[in-house]
């Protein structure tokens, strides 16, 4: 009876980040793969032929946009012409959601080069709120917004992570594409619970999640270590368990994509790592549904 | 947070000469940029190693975007994968 009562609740959906390396793989199992999401800026440079085979991708499976680049947790404005272009991309792919990080990536004419965590502070909830709402008018859809993993702790925080994020869900209006490698992550590096941050999170306003790997890695003198989202190892066992307490705790579908970036290993691995979480997420489905189920 | 304080950061993450600076007297150097006395005091207590290790990734990451190769193959891969309909 569980097992039907969670179906019946649930159209969870898993799919693949798209890479160059991958594409043979991704369209030989389509039957495997039920959502591809592809990196918006890799499309935007891209020839009207390429966009074209972009489409026909769409036809056969629902793909998402993911942007890397926007930047939307400063205080400037984010890049008129980048939201263009984005909107440009939604309208022909037609995803089923587009997504981007909460993450600065420039200021004033200076690129950081990848996502920067800003300064925990209500200036940067409003500011990031003000810039998801310019997107939104942008595009013509709100993004579902992603926790970024950060090797730094950024300064002039007054706040926790996961209470700057709620207050920027709130502020916002956007959902939480939560990535959980990430959170994992920063539990390492800044010694927090990563259950106590779940449990911090509304998870009415969980739509999505991200899964990926990574590595330790050492400072110059050797003296302290991090841990890296790197995208280029297996997802760890603490993410697949963090999934099976998000199964417990949010009731609506999710789309969960496993994102990797290089050092790829067979097709075949990555969709054992799919079935991983299809079935992390499915535990945790059924045992909310026990708790649910009226006692005798 | 003021603009001012933002960009300060992405300098610290970008330019290494900077960057050295910097930790060598924080405060010094904050004060030399122009920031306010409690930026200065949040930069004092800055996370020294954490912004050691995230200059050097997004150094590594500007790296890799300038090289380009990513999108090279991508498309490659794209057209290859979807050549008879193109």
């Amino acid at each position: 009876m569980a097992d039907v009562e969670a179906r019946e609740d649930t159209t969870d959906r898993f799919g693949l980040t798209w890479q160059p390396a991958l594409a043979a793989g991704i369209l030989a199992n389509l039957e495997r793969i039920d959502v591809v999401e592809v990196i918006a800026e890799e499309q935007f440079d891209a020839p009207s032929r390429a966009v074209r085979a972009l489409e026909t991708l769409a036809h056969q499976v629902p793909l998402l946009v993911h942007g890397v680049a926007l930047g939307p947790a400063s205080t400037a404005a984010v890049d008129a012409r980048r939201l263009d272009r984005l909107a440009r991309l939604v309208d022909r792919v037609e995803p089923a959601f587009w997504s981007e990080h909460l993450a600065c990536v420039r200021a004033g004419d200076i690129e950081i080069g990848h996502l920067a965590a800003a300064p925990r502070t209500g200036a940067t909830i409003d500011a990031t709120a003000a810039n998801l709402s310019r997107a939104a008018a942008v595009v013509g859809s709100r993004p579902m917004v992603e926790n970024i993993a950060t090797l730094m702790d950024p300064p002039a925080s007054d706040r926790s992570e996961v209470e700057w994020i709620s207050s920027v869900l709130t502020t916002s209006g956007c959902d939480l594409l939560l990535d959980l490698h990430n959170v994992h992550a920063n539990s390492l590096n800044f010694g927090f619970d990563s259950i106590a941050y779940l449990d911090c999170l509304d998870p009415d306003r969980i739509g999505a999640i991200h899964l990926a790997g990574g590595c330790w890695i050492d400072d110059a003198a050797g003296a302290e270590r991090r841990y890296l989202d790197d995208h280029l190892h297996d997802v760890p066992d603490p993410v697949y368990d963090l999934l099976v307490e998000v199964g417990a705790r949010v009731r609506r579908p999710l789309t969960v994509i496993l994102e990797r970036d290089g050092r790829f290993p067979p097709m075949g691995h990555l969709l054992w790592q799919l079935d991983r979480a299809r079935a992390a997420l499915a535990e945790g489905r059924l045992r909310a549904a026990a708790l649910r189920r009226p006692r005798f | 947070m003021r603009p001012e304080f933002e960009t300060f950061l992405a300098r610290l993450y970008t330019d290494a000469r900077l960057r050295d600076r910097f930790l060598e007297s924080p405060r010094d150097e904050a004060e030399r940029q122009g920031l306010t006395p409690e930026e200065c005091t949040a930069l004092e207590r800055i996370d020294r190693t954490g912004l050691e290790m995230a200059a050097r990734s997004f150094a590594h990451k500007r790296t890799l975007k300038v090289s380009g190769r990513r999108a090279r193959s991508w498309w490659k891969y794209l057209e290859t994968a979807f050549g008879r309909l193109l």
